[in-house]
């Protein structure tokens, strides 16, 4: 990359939220839309869990999520132990597919010509 | 069980001084005789027999091979090896008698053990494998051309090595001292002799075949009792990680082996099973985000993206690890609830025992107990030796090749690889035999220093190129400052860093982790006049290879 003179060098700026060049701002697209689901699993199921159990005046957290039963799990404990992991693993599943649609395909050079 | 054999147990387990299992736990749950048991030992040699055969013949004699494997791996076995790696002898024993002491809450263990990982492929994974090269702290002193943040980073991957391989040394002592009798220090020499032996003769190659083993050995005899154990619990025994979920469901009724439970038990017991019994939602979500970003931080998990054929290979292998750490975590709350049907409101001393005792339970006689104790065992030393070859590496390599002597030839940096090596495995070892009072809390807090210091820092190195040298130290020095103030005011029993504070030791991430990234944003712009003109483009180039650049800059990215 020493031939790169006529660019000014200061002005390389990767910046995950101003992503440059087609194949950048894909990944960071397929990035985006995998954290997105990451965060609301990680934190909108349980404060999901939280919200509905507020109304419990013992401060335990039970409400129709824990009342209810999903394959005879108590919803709540399900959403956890299974839902949030097993959503993972799709979310992985999600972000390799994801990554071959829209990265695999010939993408105008030269942004993409160095890739294998 | 006679008194004196419960006598000799429990000094078998005093002597073992761990978290795992501790004293006489009532016997028709625990009735495991003590001394030298012939069948398990036979089992437990021809399989460790078995690793060191593996490691001698992947023998390797280059560094590459040593550190990386040659870069041979594909995603199945690279997987194999990312969850034996990650499946300590902690995590095969411990998380179902955690989430039995915990019920619902434990359940924060699993989603932030599994959800670190969607984390690390999303924001890690390929752009380290483009990186092309061998370490971690490697990658950061190249990434920030500076020797201090390599050393840094070499210094927090032993520190976060060495306290976590520590642990693993006391569940494999234990699990020797179970099956041959010996007392607890012959067993660590013994099992670490088989540790160091394989690492040595292999380096990362044979780890890496030895893990993929290790894994079919560990996850089969986890998976195995469950189809007995939940016959004799009244289901159907076809897939017992969805049919507990009646078993569950008819604890929060108060309907255990023995009948039903009333009043204040029955109080008891959904308590544990509601969702804020057993902490509030601060805890909850600070204790899941340690986990994640810990996870996502861990030298000896980061370092597994560089031994893959190529970066999508790295991505595949993250679903495929995950995919298989989720058999275990599937499986564990299965024992934590059965565990709960048969003895709804034991302690401590049922909780530890429950994975240890299931077979006699399941009525699978003594050869299987032999294979479940080689199971953990396997846990246990694939764990150790990732942890050891990440280590070992960050002084032989980040150091010794990198910085001390950096024309040294190919044989002399293997050869003080190897010698690094079997030090480490020494001061492991010593520390093993005594250790430390703290060590189970000092290892949950090997998780919030690899949050709050490595995960920030690698992430900034590879999504932020504005990042330089003294954001990077800066950054890194808080989150270890914070972590161990955090530790020592956890120790110290502070109100603030307690179980219930507002920064507890063990759950620091979710305040530290997010400091430390402004504080490497922070301290990067306020420096950036300060780089010279070498030093930048030596930057700018590594960052054209994480991000794949072409080599003439479109008009484009000048005018972006």
């Amino acid at each position: 990359m020493s031939e790169r003179n006529d660019v000014p060098l200061r002005r390389l700026n990767i910046h995950f939220f101003k992503p440059f060049g087609e194949s950048m701002r894909q990944e960071v697209a397929v990035a985006r839309i995998v954290l997105g689901g990451w965060v609301f699993l990680s934190f909108g199921v349980p404060l999901l869990i939280f919200l509905f159990g507020l109304g419990d005046p013992s401060g335990l957290g039970a409400s129709f999520l824990t009342r209810s039963r999903f394959l005879g799990f108590p919803l709540h404990y399900w959403l956890l132990a299974q839902g949030c992991t097993f959503g993972y693993v799709i979310l992985c599943k999600l972000y390799c597919d994801l990554w071959d649609r829209r990265l695999r395909r010939p993408v105008p050079v030269p942004v993409n010509k160095r890739r294998r | 069980m006679s008194r004196l054999m419960r006598l000799l147990w429990t000094a078998v387990l005093w002597l073992g001084g761990s978290g795992l299992a501790q004293a006489s736990a009532g016997e028709e749950i625990y009735s495991i005789l003590p001394g030298f048991k012939p069948v398990p030992a036979l089992i437990m040699i021809s399989l460790l027999a078995l690793y060191v055969l593996v490691g001698v013949f992947s023998r390797v004699s280059s560094t590459s091979g040593y550190w990386i494997a040659g870069r041979g791996i594909g995603k199945f076995g690279n997987g194999a090896a990312i969850a034996s790696d990650w499946m300590s002898a902690a995590s095969f024993m411990g998380v179902a008698g955690l989430l039995y002491l915990k019920g619902w809450f434990g359940l924060g263990y699993i989603v932030g053990w599994t959800g670190g990982y969607v984390l690390l492929l999303a924001l890690l994974a390929a752009p380290l494998r483009r990186f092309g090269k061998y370490t971690v702290p490697e990658f950061l002193g190249d990434r920030f051309d500076c020797h201090s943040v390599r050393v840094l980073g070499a210094v927090i991957t032993i520190l976060i090595a060495l306290t976590y391989a520590t642990a693993q040394f006391k569940g494999i002592g234990l699990i020797c001292s179970w099956i041959f009798g010996m007392e607890y220090s012959t067993s660590v020499l013994i099992s670490a002799a088989v540790v160091c032996a394989y690492l040595l003769l292999s380096g990362m190659r044979g780890v890496t075949r030895n893990q993929q083993i290790q894994y079919v050995v560990l996850i089969s005899a986890f998976m195995i009792p469950l189809w007995w154990l939940m016959r004799q619990a009244g289901g159907a025994g076809v897939l017992p990680q969805l049919e507990y979920g009646s078993l569950l469901s008819g604890l929060l009724d108060g309907k255990v082996a023995s009948g039903t439970l009333g009043g204040e038990e029955l109080a008891h017991l959904r308590r544990d099973y509601l969702p804020w019994g057993g902490g509030n939602l601060y805890q909850f979500i600070a204790l899941v985000f340690t986990l994640m970003v810990g996870t996502a931080g861990l030298p000896h998990i980061l370092m597994r993206f560089y031994t893959v054929k190529n970066e999508d290979v790295a991505r595949r292998s993250v679903l495929w690890g995950l995919f298989f750490i989720g058999l275990l975590y599937w499986s564990s709350p299965v024992y934590a609830t059965l565990g709960r049907f048969w003895n709804p409101l034991g302690g401590r001393e049922v909780a530890d025992v429950i994975i240890l005792s299931a077979p006699e339970r399941a009525g699978l006689g003594l050869p299987f107990i032999g294979y479940l104790a080689s199971g953990a065992m396997a846990a246990g030393l694939s764990t150790v030796a990732g942890l050891i070859v990440a280590a070992a590496s960050a002084v032989a390599h980040d150091w010794y090749a990198s910085i001390f002597k950096p024309n040294c030839t190919d044989k002399q940096a293997l050869s003080v690889g190897r010698m690094v090596t079997a030090i480490l495995c020494g001061v492991v070892v010593l520390l093993a035999l005594n250790p430390p009072a703290l060590i189970a809390q000092i290892v949950a807090m090997a998780f919030a220093l690899a949050g709050n210091t490595l995960f920030p820092v690698t992430v900034l190195a590879v999504w932020y190129s504005g990042s330089n040298k003294y954001g990077a130290l800066a950054g890194m020095i808080f989150g270890l400052v914070a972590t161990l103030l955090a530790m020592v005011g956890w120790v110290a029993e502070i109100p603030l860093f307690a179980d219930g504070g507002l920064l507890p030791a063990t759950s620091s991430a979710l305040l530290v982790c997010p400091a430390s990234f402004a504080i490497n944003i922070l301290v990067s712009n306020l420096t950036r006049g300060r780089l010279d003109a070498t030093s930048e483009e030596r930057m700018e180039e590594v960052m054209g290879k994480l991000h794949q650049l072409p080599e003439d800059l479109t008009d484009e990215v000048v005018t972006t």
